[in-house]
């Protein structure tokens, strides 16, 4: 069985009265180990995909399971468990906790651990130090720049060593030179065996994957393994600074 | 719980405002229950300076309430009533009383004070020994002599410091010769000066003071405490017959006892401490409503917070648990300043001598649990909202 195995999810939002289809039948399976980009038009329904796979909102109809479990019979506790320990998270808009150092950020998950591992700040510096931070351990998200802000979030997806990183549109907000460093950072990601799903508008974000999911309307319109690009020369626009 | 304490610290207006409603409302409970406790005590304290030991009680003249009477002086207790009480075989010892307020004036100081015409037995009867001079005696009875003995405040406000023996001292319209000064029994803790007082012969006050016999009240001993319930029986009958009562008239005279005293004590009690309960239990509902509302509005102002939180990890009991712990902490933060508060201001209305007050531990214990109280009570519904917002709903 693979990792994530979604059969004909349907998502539909009720307002005010009528009802609209956001997702309208996506079956997708995604291995171990991979790395997926989810590219599409604004409004195609990537988020909504995302937050499904991420068990944060659920499927209207359809069947997920993650990880050989069926997620639409769990409780919340069930489902904040899976989110605990199995999937990072990391947003275009950083979404970290304001006014808190990067260390408490990147320690917030283990927090919500069954149990409180005692090594939690030491995690914590090291998961920092991992993405070139070990020199802003005490700084507030108001006093980092966006680049210095994505890798703590990247450091918090990556606290409790989950199998799945979703990222949602982690570049758009930076600019090249920063989204080039995030990207690097996945590469790696990639190469300690961790499953990689991204979304993003930028076809030379997606290039750096080895599978490239197009959604149009809430279906999928392409699904296509491919080429990854060297590592060394990976970036955005040119080489990046080494 | 250290999350409660940066979610505090984070939002520090909305933090201060929660805390001060419960702030005001600890407060005044605090207040409310110093000022019930101190009035308490005043009124023990003034009972306690009535002088009553077990064998003890007195008859007053005129029906109805115990005390903080404002009708005027009732005119029915006579000194007949008085020589018969004493013929009674329970009867130890009777002093009937006259009672008025009255400026006492010297030279160029004057003062407010209680004059009361008393029979020689009065010292007796209130183990009241004098300080220097000589107590009332039967020949001044007997003369109407104009001779006053003086409690130590009127003593001290009028001479300061001379000798009063020997002096004359204007009551009302009439001078009176100062023959002795009673020992000082000290101001009790509730502001009650027992030693604001003078002493006239009953007979000169009847005649030269009040022109009029009727008396104000009797006092009465018994020879063994034993007896007081059967005396204030036979008393009951005998001013009945005295004053030719049908029998189904109500009686023109009510007794002060000290369980008398004790019983009026403890419905003054319960009617204050219903009041008491309704005040406090209005201001804390108020600061608890602060508290709700505010914490409805933050849970708003942090959806992004929750959900961010409930991304990587937090169950809805958690969320649940975070909002409940911020806004226990806050009402018991609260609970502690409002304590202190409350005891500040009662601290002070005792100082300046405006309503007598005391501080028990009660306040302390009340403010401990009704702050946690409502903390939890007022907390658990934004908690629960906070909880039930979906992830997915939280960060768009
Ligand atoms: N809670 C909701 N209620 C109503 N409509 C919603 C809700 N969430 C999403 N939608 C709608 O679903 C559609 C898809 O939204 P989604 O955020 O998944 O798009 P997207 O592919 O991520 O777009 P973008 O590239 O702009 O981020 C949009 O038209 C959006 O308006
Ligand atoms: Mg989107």
């Amino acid at each position: 069985m693979s990792l994530i195995e979604m059969q004909s999810i349907i998502k539909s939002f009720k307002n005010i009265g009528f009802e609209t289809q956001v997702l309208k039948g996506i079956s997708i399976s995604i291995e171990g180990g991979e790395y997926v980009s989810i590219i599409g038009p604004s409004g195609a329904g990537k988020s909504t995909l995302m937050a499904i796979m991420g068990c944060l909102g659920r499927p209207t109809s359809g069947m997920y399971s993650l990880d050989g479990e069926e997620v639409e019979s769990m409780n919340d506790k069930q489902l904040s468990r899976i989110r605990n320990e199995k999937i990072g998270f990391v947003f275009q808009a950083f979404h970290l906790l304001p006014g808190v150092t990067a260390l408490d950020n990147v320690m917030m998950p283990l927090m919500y651990c069954s149990e409180i591992p005692k090594d939690a700040t030491e995690r914590a510096k090291a998961a920092l130090q991992k993405v070139g931070l070990g020199h802003r351990l005490h700084h507030t998200p108001g006093q980092m720049s966006g680049g210095e802000q994505q890798r703590v979030t990247i450091a918090r997806a990556l606290i409790n060593n989950p199998k799945i990183i979703l990222a949602d549109e982690p570049t758009g907000n930076l600019d090249s030179k920063n989204g080039a460093e995030i990207m690097k950072v996945f590469d790696q990601l990639v190469s300690e065996g961790r499953t990689i799903i991204l979304i993003t508008h930028d076809p030379k974000v997606a290039e750096h994957s080895n599978r490239t999911i197009r959604l149009k309307d809430g279906l999928v319109e392409e699904d296509r393994y491919h080429e990854t690009v060297q590592k060394h020369e990976a970036g955005i626009s040119g080489p990046a600074a080494e | 719980m250290k999350q409660a304490f940066r979610g505090l610290r984070l939002n520090k207006t909305n933090t201060a405002l929660m805390t001060l409603g419960i702030i005001i409302g600890i407060a005044s409970l605090t207040v409310i229950v110093a000022i019930g406790e101190g009035t308490k005590k005043s009124v023990l304290n003034r009972i306690a300076n009535l002088g009553f030991g077990p064998d003890a009680f007195s008859v007053y003249a005129g029906a109805g309430r115990l005390f903080f009477r404002k009708a005027q002086m009732p005119t029915n207790l006579t000194l007949q009533d008085a020589d018969d009480i004493a013929a009674l075989p329970s009867v130890r010892i009777v002093v009937p009383r006259q009672r008025k307020r009255l400026r006492a004036i010297y030279s160029r100081n004057n003062t407010s004070t209680r004059v009361y015409g008393v029979t020689p037995p009065w010292q007796e009867a209130r183990a009241w020994n004098v300080a220097d001079g000589r107590f009332l005696s039967d020949q001044d009875m007997e003369r109407k002599s104009k001779v006053a003995v003086l409690g130590a405040t009127p003593a001290r406000n009028l001479f300061q410091g001379i000798d009063p023996l020997g002096k004359s001292v204007r009551l009302g319209t009439v001078f009176f010769k100062v023959i002795g000064i009673l020992e000082e029994k000290g101001v009790t803790e509730s502001g009650y000066d027992p030693d604001n007082r003078i002493l006239i012969p009953l007979s000169t006050s009847m005649s030269r003071m009040l022109h009029q016999t009727y008396l104000h009240s009797i006092r009465i001993q018994v020879l063994d405490p034993g007896q007081v319930s059967k005396a204030m029986e036979d008393v009951t009958a005998l001013l009945r017959q005295n004053h030719n009562l049908s029998s189904l008239a109500a009686d023109d005279f009510r007794f002060v006892t000290p369980q008398g005293i004790m019983e009026w004590v403890n419905k003054q009690k319960l009617a204050m401490n219903r009041m008491l309960l309704l005040i406090s239990t209005i201001s804390l509902l108020v600061g608890g409503i602060v508290i709700m509302n505010i914490m409805l509005v933050s849970v708003r102002e942090r959806i992004r917070e929750i959900g961010i939180r409930r991304c990587f990890g937090a169950s809805r009991m958690d969320i649940t648990q975070q909002f409940l712990c911020e806004s226990v902490v806050v009402s018991l933060f609260g609970g502690i300043l409002g304590v202190g508060l409350g005891w500040g201001i009662s601290a002070g209305l005792k100082y300046m001598d405006w309503i007598p007050t005391q501080i028990d531990w009660q306040p302390f214990a009340l403010s401990f649990v009704f702050s946690t109280l409502i903390g939890l009570l007022f907390g658990i519904q934004p908690a629960r909202k906070a909880a039930f917002l979906t992830p997915e709903e939280t960060l768009r």
